[in-house]
């Protein structure tokens, strides 16, 4: 069986303006989890429930395997690693050596030689409060900071924003070659779909609090694609996932399908050509998933 | 070690699918030697924007065929191929692009004696080059 590294079950949260759940997900160990949604959505709670820095009104939640009534112990929340969307008011005032040395006191596996080269290559300046830091300077030192201590779970909330492309592009680099021992966890929360194209495994996607299911990356780009087909409109009611129909030119119909494996193995088995196949960019397929047409066999998280 | 693998977005077959029966060709045809290293599954995953989960399903798929073999802690590596394997890929390889051109000329109604004539005026063409150009 595959480990878990965080397993949320019946999770609802009822905040001011909108009720979050109810949630459930499992998130595999070893992979990169692309957390997406629009403002608004509850990514942000989401983590913030997985840190237990905000309490759910209802359902459990189990670390590597393990549920805590109280407070998560210290030795299993030394194993994640969090950037946080807005940074810490505590850390203000130190700069970015200083604020290590502090985190290397809580932090028992703290790797300093890692964590300068981190700085290094992102080239975060040195001797100065992170207050007086610009945002993506900043950032570089929160994401640096969070890889430091070789945690086991990563929680990342949108952890590019402010970054220039170069260091973007460093950023995506760094944290996949930390994903190369297999041992850790990602959940990344970002805006940036080529940020899920290049390293996420699955996507996981919330709407209005609502999980709108996790997929395998790969699964969704096989599977979700246009296609050409001699005929009418009238052959979408026979094939599988059609979300999409329309008459292209004469003779031509064009269909965009979320289950492509089958709807071309019918088509062939029909007799039917193909004329051409698109996939679509994760971006299409994400804002079709958003308006509610969910890929085939998914976890939707709304239990059973 | 980089592996020149293409994917093609615009194509029905599924990524796991295109990825193994390139990296089985590349294998095979010994464009990559025996004993190469490959690429661990996240850097290989990264590199094709893929996800880790088909790149291994491809590494497992080809190390059952016998072409790669895991060793523990070390990474992935390219195994001996037997001469037989070489062989049927090879006679495969010709077999299907053949099929494909005796496809092209029927789909434009080629009689199968035109077609037979060309193939045989392409192969001289080829095997004889010098000769060709000798009677132009």
């Amino acid at each position: 069986m595959e480990e878990i590294a965080i397993e949320m079950k019946g999770i609802e949260k009822r905040m001011r303006q909108k009720t979050i759940g109810p949630i459930d997900l499992q998130l595999p160990k070893g992979y990169v989890i692309g957390l997406i949604g629009e403002n608004g959505s509850g990514k942000s709670t989401l983590i913030h429930m997985m840190l237990k820095i905000v309490f759910p009104d209802q359902g459990s939640i189990s670390w590597f395997g393990e549920n805590y009534k109280q407070e998560i112990p210290q030795h299993v929340r030394r194993q994640i690693g969090f950037v946080s969307e807005k940074s810490s008011r505590e850390e203000d005032n130190l700069t970015a050596e200083e604020a290590a040395e502090f985190r290397a006191q809580w932090y028992p596996e703290w790797d300093q030689t890692y964590f300068e080269e981190l700085l290094g290559k992102f080239k975060v300046p040195r001797n100065i409060k992170l207050k007086n830091m610009s945002k993506g300077e900043r950032r570089k030192y929160e994401i640096s900071a969070a890889l430091a201590p070789r945690p086991k779970l990563l929680l990342l909330d949108e952890p590019s924003s402010g970054l220039d492309p170069f260091a973007w592009k460093l950023m995506i680099d760094e944290l996949r070659s930390y994903m190369e021992s297999g041992e850790a966890t990602m959940l990344l929360s970002t805006h940036i779909v080529d940020e899920v194209k290049r390293l996420a495994d699955y996507v996981l996607l919330l709407h209005h609090g609502k999980m709108h299911g996790m997929v395998e990356k790969d699964s969704l780009m096989d599977n979700w694609k246009e296609i050409w087909v001699s005929g009418g409109t009238d052959l979408a009611g026979d094939l599988p996932g059609i979300i999409q129909v329309q008459q292209d030119v004469q003779g031509v119909v064009r269909m965009i399908t979320t289950e492509c494996l089958n709807t071309e193995q019918i088509l062939q088995d029909s007799g039917i050509p193909v004329l051409k196949t698109r996939t679509l960019e994760l971006d299409e397929i994400l804002s079709l998933w958003l308006k509610g047409h969910l890929p085939a066999g998914t976890q939707t998280g709304k239990g059973d | 070690m980089w592996i020149p693998i293409q994917l093609n977005e615009n194509s029905a077959e599924p990524l796991y699918h295109q990825i193994e029966s390139q990296l089985r060709s590349l294998i095979i045809s010994g464009q990559i030697k025996e004993g190469t290293l490959l690429p661990s599954i996240r850097e290989f995953a990264g590199g094709l924007n893929c996800s880790v989960i088909t790149v291994r399903r491809v590494y497992q798929d080809l190390e059952s065929e016998g072409l790669l073999r895991t060793k523990q802690g070390t990474g992935t590596f390219v195994a001996k191929v037997g001469d037989s394997q070489r062989e049927v890929f090879r006679r495969e390889a010709v077999e299907e692009a053949l099929n494909s051109a005796v496809d092209v000329g029927i789909s434009v109604k080629c009689e199968e004696d035109e077609l037979k004539e060309l193939f045989l005026t392409i192969l001289h063409s080829k095997y004889h080059p010098d000769k060709r150009e000798g009677e132009a």
